[in-house]
């Protein structure tokens, strides 16, 4: 059946034949070959450069000068470090930050996971569940943040208006610095659409001869879960946790912004809205890349640690094949 | 199909309130979007507005160019399509061809910059904007266009071209044709869903994004939707129905588009499946 004929390959819509013929290294890998494979990377790998990489090494550089944007930048060594370190308000958005990633990540995965659980199988309707599951997160964060900022308002918000008309007692929400960063990790575990996704393809990854042959041993649902599920589903938990981390230093960034700008009284202070504050509002460039710089250390610890973790399993090759 | 019938009513009713319970804000985005401006706020849950102030639509257009933001939007997000369609599938299609010591590396490398928190990145970006003349122009909202937009639409590129069979491309590759002809010929017609999904959450991408026009765009003449609801909210941070009118006017464009490319990536032939 494999008929790829010179003249009628691009006819062909599906291929029926993949069987591998290793071909000979003259024809796939010759030169002019090879420098044209390296012209079509080459955009990507110039804007990751141009983009990423150029912008992460002036981070590092202007972390340790004095720079306003008016004068020239002055070489400072560590002082922008000692200045950021004895900044009480950059303490208080370390918490914070901390406290919503903690909160945050595992909410947003365990309820990817538990919501691709419920909805994997091919069931009537599944497609209209999974596609409502999915429609908070095509939301633009404006608009997600104007929504939210009604739905949590303390008066006449819904969320309020159905606890006080259970009875129960009804939070200042935004207005109160015991409930203000709560808000923030509610709203993110309703845009958790991506897990979601990577969720679902991860499971239908598992081939179904493991749970065949966990029927045939009669292993109930949850020694299913757990012995077989769980451990193949791991790497794309793994991986999923990772870039939550990473990803909620960013994506917290627009919703602060919109809704409190911080307050009340710091509470939704966090990494990216200080760092903003201190780069665009008061031009203090130094401490702001030093700050930058601490932010990016401790991503590159975490995805080095993911890396390892991942090459030590032989997940790499796997996950992407 | 050998289960209980209750168990197919418990599936129903847990998997229909949770998509009611992640659909509730836009529902209560529409319909408090539809509330008369100036009547006293609620006292319990309203669905439907009495009466219906479709007026607040024209109104806030009348109270900023959120027309002109809208067309400066949709231009933006016209130039970034075809521009990532272009950049992503070529790397995909490089990566897909190279020896696998090299694609390891790429892919890996790949992987590594989606783990980049951007965040950390702003000022230096905004700095290099300014060296390179971007700033306050498209182009600085329009430069990840330039690597793909995002590594995740180049892995997706290359995953459809890699399962493709390798004898479509070594037909191609004997009868003489470049990489250029091979991408364009062979590789795009056969992964038009990956083109299909790509587009949109390009699209969603730039249509949304907000960070970018707020840090590099000065000139109000060139602000994007997202601003305009930034601005609206300074005007009148209490004005809910107007409020939410220009949020279901930036929302609605988003949720059109991800409803015509939903079944690419959650029906059963999922675009991510193997």
């Amino acid at each position: 059946m494999c008929d790829a004929g010179p003249s009628a390959y691009w006819l062909t819509r599906r291929p029926s034949c993949k069987v591998n013929v290793a071909s000979p290294p003259s024809s796939r890998f010759n030169l002019s070959y090879r420098v044209e494979l390296s012209l079509l990377l080459s955009p990507y790998v110039l804007g990751a450069l141009l983009l990423i990489g150029a912008p992460a090494v002036l981070t590092t550089v202007l972390a340790f000068m004095f720079y306003d944007a008016l004068s020239r930048p002055v070489w400072v060594g560590w002082a922008n470090f000692y200045e950021i370190f004895a900044d009480p308000q950059f303490a208080i958005a370390r918490l914070n930050t901390l406290y919503y990633i903690g909160l945050a990540v595992p909410a947003r995965v365990l309820g990817a996971l538990g919501l691709a659980l419920l909805l994997n199988a091919p069931r009537r309707g599944a497609g209209f569940y999974r596609a409502g599951i999915y429609l908070p997160t095509v939301i633009p964060d404006t608009a997600y943040a104007l929504v939210f900022m009604w739905i949590f308002n303390p008066l006449y918000g819904p969320v309020n208006l159905t606890l006080k008309a259970l009875g129960l007692p009804t939070p200042g929400w935004l207005a109160d610095t015991e409930t203000a960063k709560l808000v923030f990790v509610i709203m993110g575990t309703f845009q958790i659409g991506e897990g979601f996704v990577v969720l679902l393809t991860g499971l239908r990854n598992i081939p179904r001869d493991y749970y065949d042959s966990a029927a045939v041993d009669g292993g109930n649902a949850w020694q299913v879960f757990r012995y077989i599920t769980l451990p193949l589903l791991s790497p794309w938990l793994i991986l999923l946790t990772f870039r939550d981390v990473i990803l909620s230093f960013q994506n917290i960034f627009t919703p602060v912004f919109m809704m409190t700008g911080g307050g009340p009284y710091y509470s939704t202070l966090f990494l990216p809205l200080l760092i903003y504050e201190e780069a665009f509002d008061r031009f203090h460039f130094g401490p702001a890349s030093a700050m930058m710089l601490i932010m990016f250390i401790a991503a590159a610890s975490l995805i080095g640690i993911l890396l390892v973790l991942f090459e030590e399993a032989g997940y790499v090759e796997e996950s992407h094949e | 199909m050998n289960k209980p019938a209750w168990q197919t009513w418990l599936y129903h009713a847990v998997s229909l309130a949770l998509t009611l319970l992640f659909i509730l804000p836009l529902i209560w985005m529409v319909s408090t979007s539809l509330r008369q401006p100036g009547l006293p706020p609620p006292r319990t849950i309203e669905w439907l507005p009495q009466p219906l102030a479709f007026s607040n639509y024209p109104t806030i257009f009348n109270m900023l160019p959120l027309g002109w933001y809208a067309l400066n939007s949709l231009i933006v997000a016209a130039l970034a399509i075809p521009i990532t369609l272009t950049t992503a599938s070529w790397a995909g299609l490089a990566l897909s061809q190279l020896r696998s010591a090299w694609r390891g590396r790429f892919i890996m490398l790949s992987i590594g910059l989606l783990l980049v928190p951007i965040t950390a990145l702003w000022l230096t970006r905004f700095i290099l904007f300014k060296w390179l003349g971007l700033l306050n122009t498209f182009g600085s909202l329009l430069a990840p266009a330039l690597m793909g937009s995002s590594p995740l639409f180049v892995l997706l590129f290359y995953r459809a071209f890699r399962r493709m069979s390798p004898e479509l491309f070594e037909a191609a590759r004997l009868e003489g044709a470049t990489a250029l002809r091979l991408w364009w010929e062979v590789a795009l017609p056969l992964a038009r869903s990956t083109i299909a999904a790509v587009a949109v959450l390009t699209f969603l991408l730039y249509w949304s994004d907000f960070i970018s026009p707020l840090l590099y765009l000065k000139s109000p003449s060139l602000y994007t939707l997202p601003v305009g609801l930034r601005q609206l909210e300074q005007m009148d941070k209490t004005n809910w129905p107007l409020l939410l009118a220009a949020s279901v006017v930036m929302t609605a464009p988003a949720v059109g588009m991800f409803l015509m490319i939903q079944h690419y990536f959650l029906g059963e032939e999922s675009l991510l499946e193997r």
